[in-house]
């Protein structure tokens, strides 16, 4: 290695190094460089289309279970009954924010955009059944309970509106002098209710389950 | 120390029982204790100014949370590198593995003795000063291939061997540039090379300005400082991204703790060589330090000496964290073919200088021809 | 072989020594992730660097096919973190050829412009770390704090910071929020001159440059023959990439230039090449996105996609130019709702097939420089 080379690397360096200094330098004596927030005293505010913890509004969750549908890691459980005015009523909805990957993709296929994410992203725990959120607050059986008895008597109440009709049919037919169909006394009754006044016996097996309910229900984590 | 023992016989007439020996003893034993509770509180705060001055280059705040500022920060290190579990790889070697951080730690510590803070203010003015520095630093190479070898790791090993030959190759520059200080002041004591600065209103006086030799040598005694202390661009021993720690990768608690203390007391005393060769060391600018009155005159020449030292330091730290690492093969290079033969060239000139010159610097000469 | 040489190959000849087996393991520092690499050292200088892979597979290919084309679409964020929206966006031209979707033009736009930020966004993180890995903690400070600009320009776009799952089968799936432009505007404006500052502080260092330059060369030909793609390829001096070659989406009408290794402080194909290109094309994909978003046009942003849609049984391989080389998406369709295989093919494991040949007789210093110099990022490799 020629002089020159030599002398010339010594410089390279020596220059090179002073650029580098000249640039910390800069920042290290400039006190609006610091971009550090104090976090937890400064956070950051979220984006309006932050996708934190999701949160259902059961109140306008109509159970389509679309959500779980689309979801791609089964974070999602739902439980419903069908009512007594045919439309499905939620008993348990349940989800595990643990598994969830906040995708997003069950918020966007919300018919009723009752399922939205929140801006939360604060929920450590030490405890891992913390982290499964039920959004129904009351008791699933209950619930269960207390449909059981609005369908049932609803049902009451149809089948002796039922009655009641056939029995002024058969006044308006023997009026009007159409044999009496008693072979047809028996009003054909719904199949499956249960004679009134026996609302116990209305089980879950009796209910038509709305589709995928029992095949996700997630199983709960111990501990 | 006998002297001091003796005056302080004087000052408390009922320590006249005591014999002499007993007394300067216990001098010694005091003036110990005062100059480890120096250098580890300066370890302290040097740990502190490097976490503050790393967050500031690099756009971010440092410790803040423990204490006001953050400046109890190292307390809070401390304590829990103290109380973490003291763990020993299975198959280490024991002894050697528990005795390489002593190595180290006594090895930085004990050139702190001949360091001279001010006025009358060093712990031993050994008349081999420097030679003393440069000699018992070289501790630190035996406790550091120790670690390496003694942690059965290979990593560690690695780490170690790098760090010794590293260690071992800068010493030569770094005391081939402390020559020309040596040269000017015909002295190996620190004192007397501080003392031979004096004059010419405190400032230029300085071996910094005394001849362009002299300012290269400090040049280049820095750049072999950064690699005696293993900082970045020479911290390969211990290249965090690399080795995962080098040689104290299998250190923990206080172990670990040790060799990181050292680490910054090293850079105290390379910082403070520096200060007191090149920079005057505890000259107070415009007055005459040894013409004050006493306590006066110690405090303020030991305030011009850690002022000065400190900014060698935040130097040193500035360097760290701007450039990175050289690889192993181009470090010895660096040392070898640039560092030793530029030393030994300067120490050359300096000694031409010196010759023609009859001793005198260019200030001295300038002062010469106004006529001061 | 000089006499200097002659002289040390005999003394080493004199004194055998045994070569030492290190495992830079899965967790280190320095290798980007869960890769473990198997050293053969005689001292410092590496005799054979065999890189073992698969700390990190989770079966992803797997996973897609039980799942629907629209719900594999969370999982490719997951393959190139860094470049979550390449990704995604990749997968998307994908299934649209299999299932010949057309997608509206804005929606286009809008995904070139998210590809070419993110492609900044890795770059800013490839650069960090690897000079983090050279000792200079710095650099990785200043190009964090840049990406988090870019996060908080994707956070607006799609609600996340990393795990975009932006792009849709048919589009995107939500339009720019209406202060857009102007942020990243504001943000390009911001950081064009940094680039030049992270030159002259690191990239032109004299040590850095001395740790780089004629390390782990790579002739064209090599790269080629070993398949490596995007800045490892290009870095060799080989001007191929795949938005200009093969362009898809709306690149025909963006103009840019393709950056290429020039050898400028080594032997062309060294690992100070590679960075330098990467460096080099952060610039080219400020370009893009200035031209993109002057160019974008109104419209609809998702084409009407149903649900579960069942493509015509083919297959077929779409590959687009990610951050880290050609990430290509082969997909294989049985007519049903599910793809019948999804195989994803990465830059970075491919890249992985030339550690070993050209880090022979490197020290163990260099074998971190290799490894940040090919850019490489687990997740994609082992998926």
């Amino acid at each position: 290695m020629g002089l020159k080379a030599y002398v010339a690397d010594i410089w390279d360096a020596v220059v090179t190094t002073a650029k580098g200094m000249r640039i910390t330098a800069s920042y290290g004596v400039n006190p609006k460089e610091e971009v550090t927030q104090q976090y937890p005293e400064e956070r950051r505010e979220p984006s309006e289309r932050f996708r934190g913890f999701l949160h259902n509004d059961i109140k306008a969750c109509t159970a389509c279970t679309m959500c779980i549908k689309v979801c791609p890691v089964d974070c999602i459980a739902l439980e419903s009954v069908r009512g007594a005015d045919k439309k499905m009523v939620l008993v348990s909805y349940d989800i595990n924010i643990a598994r969830c990957m906040y995708c997003g993709l069950c918020v966007e296929a919300c018919p009723t955009k009752s399922l939205k994410h929140t801006s939360g992203y604060e929920r450590a725990s030490v405890n891992r059944g913390e982290l499964i959120l039920h959004f129904v607050e009351e008791d699933g059986n209950e619930i269960k309970a207390r449909v059981a008895r609005q369908v049932a008597a609803a049902a009451a109440k149809a089948a002796e509106a039922a009655k009641a009709a056939e029995a002024a049919k058969a006044e308006a037919e023997k009026s009007a002098g159409v044999p009496s169909s008693g072979t047809k006394a028996a009003s054909p009754t719904p199949a499956g209710s249960p004679a009134p006044g026996n609302p116990g016996a209305v089980k879950a097996a009796d209910v038509p389950k709305p589709a995928g309910a029992a095949a996700t229900k997630e199983p709960e984590t111990k501990g | 120390m006998e002297t001091l023992a003796i005056s302080l016989v004087k000052a408390v007439p009922v320590l006249s029982a005591v014999p002499l020996w007993t007394m300067t003893l216990f001098v010694m034993v005091a003036v110990a204790v005062v100059v480890l509770a120096f250098a580890l509180t300066f370890e302290g705060v040097g740990s502190y100014m490097l976490r503050k001055v790393a967050g500031d280059i690099q756009a971010r705040i440092g410790p803040n949370r423990v204490g006001p500022y953050g400046i109890l920060q190292f307390l809070a290190d401390g304590v829990k590198l103290i109380l973490k579990e003291d763990i020993i790889p299975a198959k280490a070697d024991r002894f050697l593995f528990k005795l390489a951080p002593y190595f180290v730690f006594v090895g930085s510590f004990a050139a702190f003795v001949v360091v001279p803070f001010g006025v009358g203010l060093i712990a031993s003015d050994l008349n081999i000063g420097v030679y003393y520095v440069m000699a018992i630093t070289s501790l630190v190479v035996i406790g550091v291939m120790l670690a390496g070898w003694a942690s059965n790791n290979k990593w560690a090993l690695l780490g170690g061997m790098r760090a010794a030959a590293q260690i071992v190759s800068y010493e030569v520059p770094v005391g081939m540039a402390l020559m020309p200080a040596v040269l000017i002041a015909g002295s190996l004591s620190l004192q007397d090379i501080v003392r031979s600065q004096s004059g010419l209103f405190g400032v230029f006086g300085w071996n910094l300005f005394h001849n362009p030799f002299t300012f290269f040598s400090f040049l280049l005694y820095f750049t072999a400082a950064q690699a005696e202390t293993n900082q970045t661009p020479f911290d390969l021993p211990e290249a965090e991204s690399e080795l995962v720690s080098g040689y104290n990768v299998e250190y923990s608690g206080i172990r670990f703790a040790m060799f990181f203390m050292a680490e910054f007391g090293d850079m105290f005393v390379v910082a403070a060589l520096a200060t007191a060769c090149f920079l005057g060391g505890w000259n107070i600018p415009y007055f005459n330090a040894a013409t004050l009155p006493p306590l006066w005159g110690n405090l303020l020449s030991l305030c011009v000496f850690l002022g000065k030292a400190l900014a060698m330091v935040l130097l040193m730290m500035w360097v760290r964290w701007t450039l990175p690492r050289l690889r192993v093969d181009q470090l010895m290079r660096m040392a070898w073919k640039y560092l030793i033969p530029l030393t030994f060239f300067n120490l050359l000139g300096v000694s031409l200088w010196l010759l023609l010159f009859n001793g005198r610097g260019i200030p001295q000469m300038i002062a010469a021809v106004i006529g001061r | 072989m000089s006499a200097v040489d002659a002289k040390a190959q005999a003394r080493t000849e004199a004194l055998p020594t045994t070569e030492m087996t290190i495992n830079m393991g899965p967790q280190h520092p320095s290798t980007h992730g869960v890769l473990r690499v198997e050293l053969r050292t005689d001292g410092e200088v590496v005799s054979n660097a065999r890189p073992d892979v698969g700390y990190l597979h989770r079966g992803l290919e797997k996973i897609g096919e039980r799942l629907t084309y629209a719900q594999f679409m969370p999982f490719t964020d997951r393959l190139d973190y860094l470049a979550g929206m390449n990704c995604n966006c990749a997968y998307a031209w994908a299934v649209e050829k299999l299932a010949n979707i057309e997608v509206p033009e804005r929606a286009e736009y809008i995904r070139v412009i998210v590809c070419e930020l993110n492609r900044i966004s890795s770059h800013l993180i490839s650069f960090g770390s690897f000079t983090a890995d050279m000792g200079a903690f710095t650099p990785f400070l200043y190009s964090i704090r840049e990406r988090e600009r870019v996060n908080d320009l994707f956070e607006d776009i799609c609600g996340n910071r990393l795990t975009y799952n932006y792009a849709r089968i048919g589009g995107v799936s939500g339009d720019l929020p209406p202060d857009f432009i102007e942020k990243t505007k504001e943000f390009l404006d911001y950081f064009e001159p940094k680039i030049d500052e992270y030159n002259e502080l690191i990239s032109y260092n004299k040590i850095f440059v001395n740790r780089l330059a004629n390390i782990a060369v790579v002739s064209a030909a090599e790269a080629v023959a070993y398949g490596l793609t995007g800045p490892n390829l290009r870095g060799s001096g080989v001007a191929f990439d795949l938005r200009r070659d093969e362009p898809y989406s709306v690149y025909p009408k963006l103009d840019f230039k393709v950056c290429v290794g020039t050898g400028e402080r080594g032997k062309l194909g060294d690992c100070f090449d590679r960075y330098m290109v990467r460096i080099n094309e952060m610039r080219e994909s400020i370009k893009i996105v200035r031209q993109a978003i002057a160019q974008i046009p109104e419209g609809p942003v998702l084409a009407k996609v149903p649900r579960l849609f069942k493509p015509a049984a083919a297959e077929v391989y779409v590959r687009t130019e990610c951050p880290r080389g050609e990430t290509g998406f082969y997909l294989v369709s049985d007519g049903t709702v599910n793809p019948y295989r999804l195989k994803i093919r990465t830059g970075s494991f491919v890249s992985m097939n030339i550690f070993e040949p050209i880090t022979k007789g490197l020290m163990i210093a260099d074998i971190v420089a290799v490894i940040g110099s090919l850019d490489i990022i687990l997740p994609e490799i082992d998926r």
